[in-house]
């Protein structure tokens, strides 16, 4: 039954989240929006200029570093996570003494800080001090600049983000998997199918929908990485290792470019909608002949 | 659970479509050489993933010249690191801010929350429109990406006059928190049956009584994830923190760990011993409600 009630107490209800949540939610989205058009450095008051600040980032040789910063992380994170995480939940899904432990100790990094995690990672990845280039040098290897070079730091911080993210990606596949109906995998096995020809033909087109949740997930979590960035490079040398939202923090707030810093952060919000509503359009275009 | 049936299930009949093939012992074998393999390999990529973690821990006990000259030796252990770091550190102070932020925002933010959820779905409005339009202006918020309500939230505090307060901080968390909220609690009522309701209102029970001693204890799993879920978020949250917080003595963690690197511009056994405080209590406490978090992290993750 519903509850039948008066006006006010309706409004009692709703009131408080429905002030909060638009006074600090929405209010702000449409106020980013006004003041993406202006132009303000936190003194006097903000002048209109229309699309300027839109046309100058078209041309911030910065922007588009970090543009391409952010696409080979989204790229490479993808490619790799995506696959891995998927393996490792089946590798887990097995029966393994202590396998709950280590399903665990797999999702571990996923409750760490951002902010500490790429802390932790400097002292791995650090050219002079880190652990990766010291085993390297006992196989004789030369040390490599991982992290503040000039091309590397997008793939380390992959590296990072893969990190910290494959244990929350293994454990929604591994949740989607203990889903399958397992009178298919039966049948299938009496009729002689391998482990692989399982996997391919049954496991993974079932598993359709799981993969969708997953990699978009991934995605608007790459829009989002800072934290390792801030961390690991502070976006330098000279803004090459920065990606989008380290870019507009520096912007926006250490350079005080509140105007241009709003372009920005609409510019990212608008591409990390049209790259995740591109993935579901390619993967539903795919569904249909299957 | 359905796992192991399956296992269970699949090796007798795979025995019965087998049975009498010269090849069955052989592929018994091969099994079991497959499932000391699988083990092996699962337990060699979990050492990989957690090793970075106990890289940080091994250091941490390390003498600061060590660290830079050897640190794959064991013969000088010390805890001088951690003495520089609790003393230098002001952990009471940060843990402190960021347990009074926790629980007050995700306190209101969960009940501010079951508040509207619940007049969302269980409750009649004179027009049916604006209840659905509620709820969906509710949800949308959870296509908005929290850096670009950054600089306005900076904006807004200063301009409300509490900006540098906890209000400045736990104001946006509540805020942020409450599109997932919703969609989780909007979820669950609108499946809750209607009798137990019907009958605590035939019974006498106001709103307040229905909504705490009725709907509330039946929500419990799924309130358990909000928390859980709001929780974390604001253990790590570090860019709102770190633009709306400058009074050192408001300090939180996320803020804190920031400083290391600072701080300890050339004591990395100090800044390492740092980073150990702060993850250890944190691994303590995932350890302890581990089933919970990831079951939540599941829920949300595959309701989202």
């Amino acid at each position: 039954m519903i509850w039948v009630s008066s006006r006010w107490k309706i409004l009692l209800m709703v009131a408080p989240a429905l002030i909060v949540f638009t006074g600090f939610v929405i209010y702000p989205v449409v106020y980013s929006l006004g003041f993406s058009f202006t132009k303000f450095q936190g003194f006097g008051a903000p002048e209109w200029i229309g699309f300027d600040n839109y046309a100058a980032l078209a041309v911030d040789p910065f922007f588009w570093q970090a543009l391409q910063n952010t696409i080979v992380i989204l790229v490479v994170s993808l490619a790799i996570l995506i696959p891995a995480s998927f393996g490792l939940a089946l590798l887990l899904r097995r029966r393994i003494a202590g396998g709950g432990t280590l399903r665990a100790l797999v999702f571990g990094p996923a409750i760490i800080a951002p902010i500490l995690v790429g802390l932790i990672w400097v002292f791995i990845l650090d050219p002079k001090i880190g652990l990766l280039n010291r085993v390297l040098g006992f196989f004789g290897a030369a040390p490599v600049q991982w992290i503040g070079g000039d091309t590397l730091t997008p793939y380390a911080v992959s590296l990072v983000f893969i990190w910290s993210s494959i244990g929350f990606a293994m454990t929604i596949f591994y949740a989607g998997l203990q889903l399958l109906p397992s009178d298919v995998m039966e049948a299938s096995a009496i009729d002689g199918a391998t482990g692989w020809q399982q996997l391919r033909h049954i496991t993974v087109p079932m598993m359709r929908e799981t993969f969708a949740i997953v990699t978009i997930l991934m995605i608007t979590n790459v829009f989002k990485i800072f934290e390792l960035v801030f961390m690991l490079t502070g976006g330098g040398p000279v803004h090459r290792s920065e990606t989008l939202v380290s870019y507009m923090y520096f912007v926006t707030f250490t350079n005080q470019q509140y105007g241009y810093g709003m372009a920005l952060a609409v510019i990212i919000t608008v591409l990390g909608a049209v790259v995740s509503a591109g993935y579901l359009v390619v993967s539903r275009g795919r569904k249909q002949p299957a | 659970m359905s796992a192991q049936l399956m296992d269970t299930g699949l090796e007798p009949i795979s025995e019965i479509a087998l049975a009498g093939a010269p090849a069955q012992l052989p592929r018994r074998r091969r099994g079991r050489t497959a499932a000391i393999v699988v083990g092996v390999a699962a337990y060699l990529v979990t050492f990989l993933i957690v090793l970075p973690i106990l890289w940080i821990v091994l250091l941490s006990f390390q003498p600061s010249g060590n660290i830079l000259s050897n640190p794959f030796s064991f013969d000088h252990l010390t805890f001088d690191n951690y003495v520089r770091a609790i003393t230098s550190l002001p952990l009471l102070q940060m843990y402190g801010n960021t347990i009074l932020i926790a629980v007050v925002s995700v306190t209101v933010g969960t009940a501010i929350s079951f508040m509207a959820a619940f007049a969302l779905t269980r409750m009649i409005f004179r027009r049916r429109r604006t209840q659905s339009a509620l709820r969906f202006y509710l949800l949308a918020g959870l296509a908005v990406p929290v850096y670009i309500l950054l600089f306005p939230v900076y904006r807004l505090d200063l301009a409300l006059g509490i900006f540098g307060t906890y209000a400045a901080l736990i104001l946006p968390y509540v805020a942020v928190s409450i599109p997932f909220n919703t969609l989780l609690l909007t979820g669950f009522l609108r499946e809750f049956p209607g009798e137990i309701e019907e009958a605590a209102i035939i019974d006498g029970a106001g709103l307040w009584r229905l909504c705490t001693s009725v709907v509330l204890p039946l929500m419990r799993p799924v309130i358990a994830t909000i928390l859980i879920f709001n929780v974390v978020y604001v253990f790590n949250e570090f860019p709102f923190a770190s633009i709306l917080i400058n009074d050192p003595s408001m300090v939180t963690v996320s803020l804190a760990v920031s400083r290391f690197q600072g701080q300890y511009t050339v004591d990395y056994g100090g800044m390492m011993a740092s980073a150990t405080l702060v993850l250890l209590p944190q691994l303590v406490i995932y350890a302890i409600f581990q089933r919970h978090v990831i079951a939540g992290m599941t829920v949300g993750a595959v309701k989202g």
